[in-house]
């Protein structure tokens, strides 16, 4: 598509916007994959109405204020990007236009406020704690945006599980195979700290050795989606300083919007000194999947009874990073356990990051969706790898009245190893 | 014009969400999958019963003003590009599937169904809507009644029109009419107003329910994939084929551009340094399609091909026709514009208009990627250009016209399934007489005689909806053409 | 009163100088051919003729009035065919009138009728102009689709000039299979059975048998080698999913001969008015219901998607169709009416009809 975008008004994301746009035919393949247009059916609301309404912008046809409603509604689920044949990098525009209109746009009051608490307190996992804890997030949120409030409580469980702190070191078991970095991540560490023990000690089985950087922080994923870019810059360099990349196979991480996050912190630094150094980053950031896929995963022994499982896609799994097979292989070859596959599996549950506290009735109406295409499997059990995911999916089937159990994939891994061994 | 009336009642029948004014929503809807033509309706509105569309076509036709029905806007001619001071009616939200009943084969769908939804819907029947346009997982149904839409597949069961049964539509003038039935058979007694409705390019009015026959999936493909390494040896290919009287499902041919552009944007894994990659697909009963298979591989070992493939199995068949499917998008990542043709030659005229094609291509220095659904002899040349230099749109669309312009003189067509749309309408008179094309109109005008619904498409010299091309065509300028 | 042009400019002139014109080709369907109430014949046989056939191209032009007859022995000559298997062929059907009468023989089962295969058409219409719509490519997509449209016009709207097909490799032989069936619902089973069964046929009749019973005749054509394999399937299929009680085969010239008769409407007696009723496979129990006593020789085509009624009272059969409401048309019959029961869209082609023949120089629609 053709446009008259003056690149250099925008800095080093200038080129990255442009290139986006210009390699967009409107062909409207994505229409499919988007889940705000299933939803809305509205050419504004799709990722080929999107690019053209930032292009708008961009050459300054269209003010920032008028866009933004439907900028805003994109999930970033980034469901458009594997589908277009034109090869239209949509998760870079949408991340560094978000990055260039947000610290343009007027919020509101309150608006700001839930950004800036947010920005203040999830990437921070002390923080984050304390305000659960002290039942502060309900009450800020109670205050500052009631419509929202109902979407954000029912993030949050009331109980926290206990604080379990992972050691600097986790030893292999038997032979080493292989040597890497765990990002603890922050807002998953919180809800679930489980996840991360089962990543140790699924990692350990398998013959891993695993280092965990005492002075690591949140990846700033968050950040970047939100389009706070300063705040995830600050974050992405405390991590840049934490690990060392060249000592270990990979870095890992079990948390999908971690993992597609870290691999653009080259993009995110992108004409800035660290610009080389965060790409070496990048180089080695894996997901917990696809690192055992490829080192050769050690199946379990026979599950006692069999079980059917549904597996959840989380989107910045299957669309940012292109993971599909290695979680599928990996559950497969537990014996006895069936592996089903959900209906328009590509389609986002509505989680999104903060999306549920943004948008909550589109968001709603996504989560009925996946729920629903999640029962029409008969599963016994649901695995995603993203506690996103799981959170949403949880939400909505309280909603129904169903229980079933959900688990991180990493968690039912080691619960099959605990099984049998 | 004082719209005031028209809008209040407007907004009688629409709730404010689904009566969409503002400039930023207007801007979305600007272009359809042809971007070098924009034009900005006055209000988008978002019918969600049959209702509703009907009430607003009598709006329309009570205050003379132009309509434009839409569903995904993946034309590639303009066809569902909006008129200046019109409006868009989006049928996205009449979206229903009506009724699908296997003992007859039948589905009943409302025209924002999108294609490849029926198909899904009829699998467990272990049924399917034959036509696939490449966009079938956007397109809608509605689109494709308007344009008699074709796709890889319509070699052996022919394209929109052949697969539709019966048709409620409200013409332009709010009158609704109901034809065809659900036999076989369509309409059967008396003219046939199927085919006079479906390609009729939304002149007439709108489809509100589209009853479409369903096939029975075949039971095996046989799909092939040879490389040649020249175009014409490749299209050679083809009439053999053609001459061995054997009759596949479909038959494609991509040369060394399509290829390179199918590659980078779906990873197809096609053989490597081809300039002409055939595709080949036998379709139907098991038996059938295996005797078939042996004859069919003795005449491809024949054509010169130096790699023959053979999907093994459902997944290896995808990945073939992904790379065929996703080729026009693709040439997004070689060329920031390009221009796709449609042209139909008859098929043995195939080499000589590849050739023709070939020479044009130098002469303009231009590339020109070809992909085409070789056995009905229906080219589709993408004319790669770069709309930032001056003159370089005017000089690509003057490519496009000679191409056409062949295909016309070789005793073809100047399209095949894309339809005319806004892009083509110059090009009617090299096909058609001026009573021929006056005699269409004076059809249209009986229909819809204020010329309202979809003003401006097919015909040359109409109301042109803001353009952003302007001049002179090539062709006029050359005296081939007139719009008079 | 008849006319008989021998070139376009003559048939011109006629349209000109006349009216309540109504175009005849071999006159093989009177109810639509035979002129009554002062409508004057314009005969088309002068203007026959095969003009292109290009059998690598598949697709040919001829001449309205070229009897069928001949196009098939030149398709023939290379393996093609018209896969719509017009009727009537041997008693002198033109091609012009096939169009018009928009008939297909039990063949159009498996690639569809008429309407499926016209690629363009040339004609004079009401104000004596020569109008040409689509054109001689198997594909096209420009401007409205006129060839489809006549189909099935019976000369109301303009006379044929010519017409462009496209055409398909012939089946390089054929099998049929005769299966009896207790009655309708088990046959009618039958038929929804295969229909979502993967055994691919060229055609699928059910026959009324004179006991109750019905018969449902197959005819499977392919490659030889691949046939015998087919049609013991097919058996296999009817056995085990359906009540068939009995069948046969029939092969070479038996099926030929076969298929010649039925094509010819040998069935449905002398001295019967024939009535082709589009219908869809679950409508035919009432149908049969409300016609039976009416028309005692019936026979359906398409897997039960056409009616072809041999009766002896046509007022009463519109009577009857239109309770039903399903619309009929009579090939063979009274002349004067060819359109009974109700009459879907007319609305729409009566407006077709003001653009194109707007001082009626052809019959009423």
């Amino acid at each position: 598509m053709q446009h008259r975008i003056d690149i250099n008004k925008y800095g080093p994301r200038g080129q990255t916007m442009a290139e986006a746009i210009q390699s967009c035919v409107h062909c409207g393949f994505c229409l499919a994959a988007c889940p705000t247009y299933k939803v809305l059916g509205e050419e504004m609301d799709s990722p080929r109405g999107r690019i053209y309404l930032m292009k708008e912008v961009l050459e300054e046809k269209l003010s920032i204020e008028e866009a933004q409603p439907y900028l805003d509604r994109c999930l970033g689920c980034i469901g458009c990007v594997p589908t277009c044949p034109s090869g239209v990098r949509y998760d870079e525009l949408i991340v560094s236009y978000r990055a260039f209109s947000e610290p343009q746009r007027r919020r509101s009051l309150t608006d700001s406020m839930a950004r800036r608490m947010i920005a203040e307190t999830l990437p921070y996992p002390s923080r984050f704690r304390k305000a659960v804890a002290s039942g502060k997030v309900g009450k800020l949120f109670k205050g500052a945006m009631p419509e929202k409030m109902g979407a954000m409580l029912g993030l949050i469980p009331t109980d926290l599980p206990v604080d379990k702190p992972l050691p600097p070191f986790y030893p292999a078991k038997g032979k080493r195979r292989a040597k890497v970095a765990l990002l603890s991540g922050c807002v998953q560490t919180v809800l679930d700290p489980d996840i991360n023990w089962a990543t140790l000690r699924v990692l350990s089985e398998n013959g891993v050795e695993i280092v965990i950087p005492q002075a690591q922080g949140c990846c700033g994923s968050i950040m970047m989606h939100i389009g706070e870019e300063e705040r995830a810059k600050k974050l992405a360099r405390q991590n840049l300083q934490a690990f060392r990349p060249n000592e270990v196979d990979a870095i890992i991480t079990n948390a999908a919007g971690c993992g597609s996050g870290m691999k653009e912190y080259g993009l995110l630094f992108k004409g800035l000194p660290e610009e080389s150094e965060a790409e070496q980053f990048a180089h080695k950031v894996q997901d917990i999947t696809v690192f055992l896929d490829k080192l050769g995963f050690k199946p379990p022994a026979a599950l006692p009874e069999p079980l059917t499982v549904a597996y959840q896609d989380a989107c910045h799994l299957l669309h940012a990073q292109g993971i599909r097979n290695p979680p599928r292989n990996l559950l497969a070859s537990i014996p006895n356990l069936t592996l089903l596959e959900v209906g328009d599996g590509g389609l986002c549950c509505g989680s999104a990051g903060t999306y549920n506290i943004e948008q909550p009735e589109i968001a709603h109406q996504l989560g009925q969706r996946k729920v629903q295409h999640i029962l029409n499997t008969g599963a016994q059990a649901v695995v995603s790898g993203n506690i996103g995911c799981l959170t949403q999916i949880q939400t909505h089937l309280t909603e129904r009245g169903i229980s079933l159990p959900l688990f991180h994939t990493v968690k039912l891994l080691d619960w099959a190893y605990r099984q049998t061994n | 014009m004082n719209d005031q009336p028209f809008f209040s009642a407007l907004q009688k029948i629409y709730p404010k969400d689904r009566l969409l004014t503002q400039g930023v929503q207007l801007l979305a809807y600007e272009s359809d999958a042809l971007t070098s033509f924009q034009a900005k309706p006055t209000a988008v509105v978002i019918p969600e019963t049959q209702e509703e569309a009907i009430e607003t076509v009598r709006l329309c036709h009570q205050f003379g003003v132009p309509f434009v029905a839409r569903g995904s806007g993946t034309s590639l001619s303009g066809g569902s590009l909006p008129i200046k001071d019109g409006i868009v009616i989006a049928l996205n939200r009449l979206n229903h599937i009506k009724k699908l009943d296997p003992d007859q084969r039948i589905a009943v769908v409302e025209p924002g169904v999108v294609n490849l939804h029926i198909s899904q819907a009829a699998d467990r029947y272990n049924l399917y809507y034959a036509p696939d346009p490449s966009s079938q997982p956007v397109c809608t149904i509605g689109g494709n009644v308007a344009f008699n839409s074709g796709g890889a597949h319509c070699l052996k069961y022919g394209m929109t029109s052949n697969h539709i049964l019966g048709l409620k539509v409200v013409l332009a003038d709010g009158e609704v009419v109901e034809f065809g039935s659900e036999s076989l058979e369509g309409v059967g007694v008396g003219p046939d107003l199927i085919g006079l409705f479906v390609g009729s390019e939304g002149l007439f009015g709108i489809a509100l329910e589209i009853t479409v026959r369903l096939l029975p999936k075949p039971e095996l493909y046989r799909t092939v994939l040879a490389a040649y390494n020249d175009l014409e040896t490749a299209g050679n290919a083809v009439a053999m084929v053609v001459a061995s009287g054997l009759l596949p499902g479909a038959m494609e041919i991509m040369d060394r551009l399509a290829i390179k552009a199918a590659e980078s944007g779906v990873d197809a894994g096609y053989p490597e340094n081809a300039a002409a990659l055939l595709i080949v697909e036998l379709e139907g009963e098991a038996e059938q399609v295996e005797t078939e298979f042996e004859e069919i591989m003795e005449v491809i070992k024949e054509s010169g091909a130096y790699e023959v493939r053979v999907a093994k199995d459902a997944e290896q068949r995808l990945q073939i026709w992904k790379g065929r499917k996703g080729a026009f998008s693709s040439v997004g990542r070689l060329s920031p514009d390009y221009i796709v043709q449609d042209g139909v030659v008859p098929r043995s005229h195939l080499g000589k208009a590849l050739a023709e094609i070939d020479r044009l291509s130098q002469e303009y220095g231009l590339d020109v990627a070809n992909v085409f659904h070789a056995g009905d002899g229906n080219l589709h040349p993408l004319i790669l250009f770069n709309g930032r230099e001056p003159g370089a749109l005017e000089h690509a669309e003057e490519l496009a016209g000679k191409i056409l312009k062949m295909c016309v003189d070789l005793g073809g067509s100047i399209t095949g399934e894309h339809g005319v749309g806004m892009e083509k309408r110059r090009y009617m008179p090299a096909m058609f007489s001026e009573v021929d094309l006056e005699t269409m109109k004076a059809i249209r005008r009986q229909i819809d005689p204020k010329e309202i619904s979809n003003r401006g498409k097919m015909f040359p010299g109409g109301e042109a909806p803001a353009l952003k091309m302007t001049g002179m065509h090539p062709l006029e300028a050359q005296g081939i053409i007139s719009r008079e | 009163m008849s006319l008989q042009p021998t070139t376009l400019e003559e048939l011109q002139e006629m349209i000109t100088a006349n009216r309540s014109l109504l175009p005849v080709g071999g006159g093989t369907k009177p109810a639509l051919s035979a002129a009554s109430n002062g409508a004057t014949r314009l005969d088309m046989s002068r203007l026959s003729g095969l003009i292109e056939y290009e059998p690598g191209e598949y697709t040919f032009t001829a001449y309205a009035g070229t009897p069928v007859r001949d196009i098939v022995a030149a398709l023939a000559e290379h393996g093609q065919y018209l896969p719509f298997d017009p009727p009537l062929v041997e008693r002198g059907a033109t091609l012009g009138g096939v169009v018009a009468a928009n008939t297909a023989g039990s063949g159009r089962y498996r690639y569809g009728g008429v309407r499926d295969f016209i690629i363009g058409v040339r004609f004079v219409d009401g104000r004596s102009q020569l109008v040409r719509g689509g054109g001689k490519v198997v594909k096209n997509a420009a401007g409205f689709d006129l060839p489809k449209f006549m189909v099935g016009s019976a000369g109301r709207f303009g006379a044929f000039v010519d017409l462009s097909f496209k055409v398909f490799p012939e089946p390089r032989a054929y099998v049929t299979l005769k299966a009896v069936f207790p009655g309708l619902g088990p046959a009618l089973g039958a038929i929804s059975s295969l229909f979502t069964a993967p055994n691919e046929m060229d055609v699928l009749d059910l026959e009324p048998l004179a006991d109750g019973r019905f018969s449902l005749i197959a005819r499977l054509g392919g490659l030889s080698s691949a046939l015998p394999g087919r049609i013991e399937r097919l058996q296999s299929f009817l056995y085990a999913k359906t009540e068939a009680v009995s069948h046969e085969v029939i092969q070479a010239e038996a099926d030929a001969a076969l298929w010649q008769q039925v094509n010819a409407f040998a069935w449905a007696g002398d001295g019967l008015c024939l009535v082709k009723v589009p219908i869809s496979p679950k409508r035919i129990p009432l149908l049969e219901n409300v016609v039976h006593g009416l028309a005692p020789r019936r026979r359906y085509t398409a897997g039960g998607n056409i009616a072809w009624l041999a009766v002896s009272d046509i007022d009463s059969l519109d009577a009857v169709l239109n309770t039903v409401n399903l619309p009929g048309v009579v090939l063979f019959g009274p002349p004067g009416r060819p359109f009974i029961g109700p009459r879907p869209g007319v609305s729409l082609a009566r407006r077709v009809k003001q653009a194109l023949d707007p001082s009626g120089k052809f019959l009423e629609i």
